[in-house]
Formats: C-alpha cells, structure tokens, sequence
C-alpha cells in the first residue's frame, strides 16, 4: 500500500488516498465535491538482483587422462558480476577446466565451488545456478527445438513458457517447430544459448559461444552476453575470437598447456606486459624536425617512420602533446589514429613457448 | 534424490520410444503371436487352446524375443547421448546421475512393462472370449514374471551402455550378450549338469542341491522355473521334458534372484556413470 496526497485541481483542497500501486481510484473532493482518477504509479520493481555470492572458485585443479595433465594446479576466481575470459590456444585445457566446474569430469585433485557450494558436496543445488553452453552443442534429434527447450525447463523447473521467446530471440523463429536433428551447426549453437539462458542463471558457462555462427549470430551472443551482465549475471566464457573476448571481457585467465599462466584484468596485464598504445599519424612530408621534436617528449618510447607515416609508441596521457608538438615543428597531420595493444599481443606473449 | 527429475527422464525416455512406433509393432506382434498360438492349437484338436497351454506354447518365442526386446531397448540408454553430446547438457542440469539412471531405467522398464502387459493382455482377452474356464490369475503371473525377467535383461543392457565409448560397441555387446544368455551359458550349466548327475537323476529330482542350484545362475531358468512352478505342472505339449523340482524351487525364490539381478545390474550402471567423465 501506498499513500498520495492530492490536491483538488478546483478548490485546491489537499487529501490523502492510499491503494496499492497500478491501482486505480476514483477521488471525490471532499470540500467542492469535484471528481478526479489517480492511477498510483508502479513502483520499479525491476530492481537488479544481488548476486553478490554468484561465483565460480577454482582451487588447485588437476585433471589427468591417463598420464597426461590437461588441467595442472590450476586456480582462479570469476568476480560476481564480472565477464571473464578464458583463453588459451587450441588443446590448453579450457575445455577440460569448463567440465570439471561442472562435474562432467572426475578430477584428480582440485575444490570446485559454485556460489560457494562444493560441487562435489552437493551437486544438484550448485549446478541450479547454472546456465551452459558446451563446446560441442547437441539435443535430442528426433525431437523439435521447442520439444528440446521443453524438456531442459522441465528439468531447470522454469516455466515453459519462457522457452519460444528464448529460440525466436535467438534467431530461430522458423525453426520453432523444426526438429533438431535437421539443424545446421549454427543453429544448434543458437538452440544452446537459448538453452543456456532458460531460468536466467546467476551464473552463465559459455565454451566457445561463437562457435559456427555468422557474423550477426556472434553479435547476438555478445549482446545476450552484455544483457545478462546488466542482469547482474557472472559470466564466464571460453574463446578463441580474442577480439570477442577483448570487447566484453571484464578479466581474463590465460591458459597454455595445463597451466594457468595469468588471471587479471586485461589492463593490468598490459600493464604488467609494458604493452603501450600506439599512435599513429599520416603527414604530408615527414621531416627531421617532426621526428626529433616528437621523440624529445615525456611519455614517448619509441618513434617509427614508415614512408610518411609515423609510428609512436607512447603513454596514453603524452598524445595530445605530440600532435601538438608535430604540428609546431611544421607537420602537416593528414589523419590520425590510436591503436591500443590488443589482447593477441597480450595472448601471444603469455603463450608463446 | 529427487523424484521430479526422475520422473522428467523417465518421461522422456518413454515418450521417444513411444515415438518411435516401433514398441508399438512389438506389443501388436506380441499379441497377434499369442492369439495365433491359441488359435493354431485348434489344429490339433477340436478348438482353441485355453491360456495355460497358450502359454506353454508361447514361451520358447517368449524366451528368444524379450530379451532382444530389452537389449534393444536399453544397450545405447547412455551411450547414445556421450557419443551424440547431449549428455554434455543433460549433466550440467540441477540433476544427479543416479536420478539420470533411474529414470532411464524406470522410463524404458515402463515402456518394456508395457509392451508385455498390453501385448499378452490382448491376447488373453481374445482367447478368454473363444475359450471357456480360462484361469486369467495364473496368465497375470505368467505376464509378470515375464516383465520381471525383461527387466533383467534391461538392467544388463544398461549397464553395457555405460561401458562403451561408441554406440556401435554397445550393440555388439548386446548381441553377445544375448548369444551368452540364450546359447552360451545353457551350454556351459548343461555340461555341468551331465558331470554332476545322470539323466535320469535330474529328471527325478533325484541329482544333489548344488546341481539344482547351479542352474539358477541362468536367470532364463529361474523365470521358466517361475513359470512352470505357478501353472502347477506344465501342460504336457511343452517342449522340454518335465523336471522335478527340489523342494527348495520356490516362486519366491525365484522372485528373488530375478530382484537380485535387477539391482546388482542397475547398481553397477550406478557405479560406471558415476566414474565416467563425459
Ligand atoms: N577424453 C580425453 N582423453 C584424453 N585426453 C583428452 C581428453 N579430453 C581432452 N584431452 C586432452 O586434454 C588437453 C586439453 O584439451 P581441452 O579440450 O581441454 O582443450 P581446449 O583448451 O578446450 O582446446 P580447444 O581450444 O581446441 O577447444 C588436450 O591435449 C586433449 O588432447
Ligand atoms: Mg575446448
């Protein structure tokens, strides 16, 4: 219940009405006997859920077939409400990680907790968190997209009625009634999106969500990505398309042959790599002049000339004063452009080796 | 454990077969079978044989076709969805792999219970129609140790499902399985037999507890045994020669042996499931 008080629009006599929001109720003014509605505003109940405790911890995790160590001691923590990336190149062992978080894998040593549940203590209750998406999607074949979402929400206990507008907000209006086993692979990987997102988990698991997808599928997936962070949503992907990864991703961990070799916040690790910003600009007639009066700079490393561009690696906050300082020294600036370190620099010098 | 779970796979698994109309040819062939028995009894004599004699007819075809029935029915239960992926899925759900083998279990026992009941029920209505004093107490027990000994073999076919890494080995498995059921194993019991006891021992009841209780090893046995034991002495058309039971050939026992082999087997599909990474 809530109260308002009202003014009469006719003999500005003030009173207070209550009821319930969305309600709509008739005022008789009780001083000139003039009519009105008031329509209570709905409050906005679409507050963000806390999800302070909605995380994955990774505890000295070892997985081994036969003698060979897939996963080796690895730990990691995804923050509650971060993106996290996981990278590594092909056969590092993210994959492996992915299915021993949840329990697909039996492990040789390792504490895994979802939402601070144990996985291994109590299966069920931590995997109700969860929304996945394997690497090698796959559904029942003889069964309908709808009949397959049908089932999951059965068994997530979700309402069924959230699985067509999940396959239509994927892009597979047509395919509602279409059996699965006549999908493409494409659309299969939108078919487990979809399925990942039934119930709208705290936790979503993405291995290689762009898997086979057309461009407009891949920015599907990192809009539903971005939207399920708004939600409040921890989510922790699995990717090769390191510029995906770099346009969502909140933190990385980068893995190369079993072993976690960084987990931090992409910035930090291009701090911690010294990988600087570069900048780039086109002049008319590049001169000694220019070069030598860009190079005395503060926050200025390294000055490349390629033809009549020029190249400058630099501290991001030295820009504007080089353009400046370009400029003074007689440069014509055609065009410029700023190129930050990408995360494969970043990949490449962590994995290389 | 939690029992919605089970019931969503269980439901699942019945719904696909049930899909798959080819159950529904099996209960049909089951029951023109059965009626065809009855009817072809006329042949030598004046009509249509009554239930028990059906049934004493009916159990050679009984005891080849069930178990194909229950092998196929459950060798690819597990492997189907590793090979296929979608087991990938199905474990990440709020589920635990027992519940997943339960309702696998539950689900295609259903299926296979339905089979047999409606098959042979049919029958029986169509041959109590043309057949007067039928004894429909003894053809129910009949038609449920015939769903007791289905589940054994279903219970082993689930298990060689949880054994292989492709789908293509766990039906070669099923089919040796049923070559090891059907033609190895009596091989085996039967050479015991002659080293335990002489012919005319066995026919008399007269061989040692041990060789009698050897025999039970081949749960085929044990359901004939249950069979013949409830319809008192088998009408004299049936195939094998009629033995004398030790005394301690009790339908209870038998009950329990077959339960002994449902829950052996299905415990040790608990237990490869549980071990296997997916
Ligand atoms: N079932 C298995 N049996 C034996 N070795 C395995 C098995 N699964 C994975 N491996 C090995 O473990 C290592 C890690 O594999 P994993 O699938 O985790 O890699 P990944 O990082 O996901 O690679 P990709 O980027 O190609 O998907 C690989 O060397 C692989 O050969
Ligand atoms: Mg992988």
């Amino acid at each position: 219940m809530t109260s308002k008080t009202v003014k009469c629009p006719k003999c500005k006599n003030e009173t207070t009405i209550t009821g319930k929001p969305g309600e709509k109720t008739q005022i008789i003014c009780p001083k000139c006997n003039s009519k009105g509605v008031f329509t209570f505003p709905i409050e906005n109940t679409e507050s963000k859920t806390t999800t302070d405790s909605f995380t994955i911890e990774v505890n000295n995790l070892t997985k081994k077939y036969n003698n060979f160590k897939a996963v080796d001691n690895v730990s990691f923590n995804v923050k509650s409400g971060e993106i996290f990336g996981f990278l590594g190149p092909n056969g590092a062992g993210k994959t492996t990680a992915i299915k021993a978080i949840l329990g697909l894998i039996q492990t040789d040593t390792g504490q895994i907790k979802i939402n601070g549940i144990d996985i291994k203590e109590d299966e069920k209750q931590a995997k109700k968190h969860v929304g996945y998406l394997p690497e090698k999607v796959a559904f029942y074949n003889n069964l309908t997209a709808l009949q397959n979402m049908h089932f999951y929400a059965e068994m997530k206990n979700v309402p069924k009625t959230e699985c067509k507008p999940l396959i239509i907000e994927m892009g597979l209006e047509d395919a509602v009634n279409k059996k699965v086993g006549k999908f493409s692979k494409g659309m299969q990987q939108r078919l487990g999106m979809a399925q990942a997102l039934l119930g709208n988990p705290p936790i979503l698991i993405l291995d290689e969500p762009s898997g086979g997808l057309d461009p407009r599928g891949v920015a599907l997936i990192r809009d539903k990505i971005r939207e399920m962070k708004n939600k409040g949503s921890s989510v922790f992907v699995s990717s090769h398309i390191l510029a995906e990864v770099q346009a969502v991703c909140d933190s990385v961990g980068i893995i190369n042959k079993g072993v976690l070799v960084a987990e931090d916040t992409l910035e930090n690790l291009r701090d911690r790599l010294n990988l600087k910003p570069k900048l780039v600009m086109e002049l008319e007639k590049v001169s000694d002049e220019i070069i030598n009066s860009v190079k005395k700079l503060e926050g200025v490393e390294k000055v490349d000339v390629l033809g009549v561009m020029l190249h400058v690696i630099c501290n991001p906050r030295a820009k504007s004063k080089i353009i400046l300082a370009a400029e003074k020294a007689g440069g014509n600036i055609l065009n410029i452009q700023t190129m930050e370190p990408s995360l494969e620099e970043v990949f490449m010098k962590f994995t290389e080796g | 454990m939690d029992l919605n779970s089970i019931y969503f796979i269980a439901k699942k698994e019945m719904m696909d077969n049930v899909r798959n109309l080819w159950i529904i040819v099996i209960t049909i062939i089951f029951a023109i079978l059965t009626i065809a028995m009855s009817a072809l009894g006329s042949i030598f004599s004046d009509e249509w044989q009554g239930l028990g004699m059906t049934v004493a007819l009916m159990m050679s075809i009984v005891q080849l076709l069930v178990p194909i029935i229950a092998l196929m029915l459950g060798y690819a239960a597990i492997v189907k969805e590793i090979e296929n992926g979608s087991m990938n899925t199905l474990i990440s759900l709020p589920v635990k792999r027992m519940e997943i083998i339960l309702g696998k279990f539950l689900g295609l026992g259903g299926v296979l219970s339905f089979t047999i009941l409606v098959g042979f029920g049919l029958a029986g209505i169509v041959i109590g129609i043309m057949v007067p004093d039928v004894n429909y107490v003894e053809y129910l027990v009949f038609i449920g140790a015939t769903i007791l000994m289905g589940i054994v073999y279903l219970t082993v076919a689930l298990f060689f499902s949880t054994l292989f890494k492709k789908r293509s080995a766990a039906l070669g498995g099923a089919i040796f399985l049923w070559f090891f059921f059907n033609m190895i194993l009596p091989v085996i019991l039967l050479g015991i037999a002659f080293a335990g006891a002489s012919i005319t021992d066995i026919m008399s009841g007269n061989a040692p507890e041990w060789y009698y209780a050897v025999q039970l090893v081949n749960p085929m046995t044990v359901y004939s045994t249950l069979v013949t034991l409830s319809f008192g002495s088998m009408p004299t058309a049936m195939a094998t020669p009629q033995l004398q039971y030790p005394e301690f050939y009790t339908s209870g026992l038998m009950v329990l042996i077959l339960f002994i082999w449902i829950i052996g087997f299905l415990s040790l599909s608990y237990w490869r499931f549980y071990k296997r990474d997916i």
